[in-house]
């Protein structure tokens, strides 16, 4: 019985190895998604050129409480 | 609730990474769109601005699998009590019933919330942005999402922002509206419900204050005398905001409108008209709801034919709660005190037909009483 304690201990430790979530952060991190949503620079300039081409999304006639 | 530039409304933190539930989560598994182009043009191709809804399971579902399919059959996501309500008004199919349908889908359907509208975003009726950066809040923050859209009556009475009132009793110790209206009931239980009022797990004062009844309990017998006659608004509620009248259309670049006349206050005790063994009260407060006959006129004339079949004056469960208030400081306060209640005279000539069943009748206002508690 001399071999369990190593194997418990060899179970212990690999769980220690094991990512507990399939988290790959750092590659989306690259995406195009993240460089943008990430830059408030880049986010100005943008919306920046929605609003000069995009109609209004409200109307003005509305009046009163909703 | 403070505004947000355009930019901080889609404004996501690296920070979002590190969480541990949904940062691994890439940004196109969720919203679509090409994560590997360049030009934000081409990239938002076939993005989701809120990929929970209308389906809560395609995001969520993976995870949050029980409460992104009862969430469907919540009335936050069915609107179930507008269609009942119309549709009675309306009550017909056809021609009618799709223009009335149509004309909902343009104006009430646009108030429905989602997964992401309570816990990402403001939602999207009152112009949405992130709650904060992209995080995703276990808890929805109660200004920028719940009274965001239940402001003009529900939040505004809360907080005691309409002048000449206070903030309710709750407010004042704090309470955020999920302290009485859990995540369990607006999530759903997995039923659909035709209005808040059927809906088993809503929340009730007598959850809290299960004491009143008892024996040694202050006031005990104003309320044992009043159980199951009056509800507890009757006797602990402020005056608080009724709403008139509501025409919607389209203007001239088809962009969707609402108008509705000046809001007025008043506090008006009427019989219970959804009286049932769970809601036994005889009087309840009524508030009249922005409806006229002629609302989707826009869309078809007399649409709402069978307008008189719903009253005006809706139950109401203000949320200005007090301990004393002007109508329960005595006996007489409010028995006897005619102007408390929903009379024939108070209501709009055209509207009385709809509203017979919640006026009361002179002979039923309590009498004055000459004998007073302890």
């Amino acid at each position: 019985m001399n071999y369990v304690r190593p194997i418990i201990l060899v179970i212990v430790f690999s769980l220690f190895l094991i990512p507990t979530f399939p988290y790959t952060g750092q590659a989306y991190e690259d995406t195009q998604c993240f460089q943008c949503h990430t830059s408030a620079k880049k986010l100005i300039e943008i919306t920046r050129e929605i609003a000069e081409t995009r109609p209004a999304q409200q109307s003005s006639e509305t009046e009163g409480e909703g | 609730m403070e505004p947000l530039a355009p930019h901080e409304k889609i404004f996501v933190d690296m920070d979002i990474l590190d969480d541990e539930n949904h940062g691994g989560i890439a940004c196109h598994e969720c919203h679509g769109g090409n994560p590997d182009d360049p030009n934000w043009k081409t990239a938002h191709k076939g993005v989701k601005r809120d990929p929970t809804y209308p389906d809560a399971t395609a995001a969520c579902g993976d995870c949050h699998d029980e409460i992104s399919e009862h969430y469907q059959k919540s009335l936050h996501a069915t609107l179930k009590p507008y269609e009942s309500v119309i549709g009675k008004r309306c009550n017909s199919k056809g021609v009618i019933g799709e223009k009335v349908e149509g004309a909902m889908g343009a104006h009430c359907s646009q108030c429905h919330s989602s997964c992401g509208q309570c816990h990402i975003s403001r939602p999207d009726s009152v112009g949405g942005g992130f709650l904060e950066s992209h995080f995703f809040k276990r808890k929805p923050p109660m200004q920028e999402v719940c009274t965001a859209c239940h402001g003009s009556r529900i939040g505004k009475e809360y907080l005691g922002e309409h002048e000449g009132t206070s903030p309710s009793v709750h407010r004042q110790k704090y309470m955020s509206c999920d302290k009485c209206h859990t995540g369990e009931e607006m999530h759903g239980d997995g039923k659909e419900y035709a209005n808040r009022f059927e809906v088993e797990n809503r929340p009730s004062c007598v959850d809290c204050h299960e004491s009143i009844y008892d024996k040694k309990a202050k006031n005990v017998i104003t309320h044992r005398i009043h159980k199951d006659k009056t509800s507890c608004h009757v006797c602990h509620s402020q005056p608080y905001n009724n709403c008139a009248s509501c025409h919607v259309g389209k203007d001239k670049n088809g962009l969707a409108f609402y108008k509705t006349k000046a809001s007025w206050f008043t506090f008006k005790i009427g019989l219970n008209p959804l009286r049932s063994e769970k809601r036994p009260e005889k009087f309840v407060t009524l508030r009249h709801v922005p409806v006229h006959s002629e609302t989707f006129d826009f869309y078809m004339k007399d649409a709402l034919k069978n307008f008189n079949a719903v009253p005006t004056w809706k139950v109401a469960t203000p949320h200005n709660i007090q301990l004393k208030t002007p109508q329960n400081a005595s006996c007489n306060a409010c028995h006897g005190n005619e102007s408390l209640f929903l009379l024939d005279k108070d209501v709009e000539g055209k509207e009385k037909a709809a509203n017979k069943g919640v006026i009361v009748p002179a002979n039923l206002i309590p009498r004055e009483q000459k004998w007073q508690p302890k």
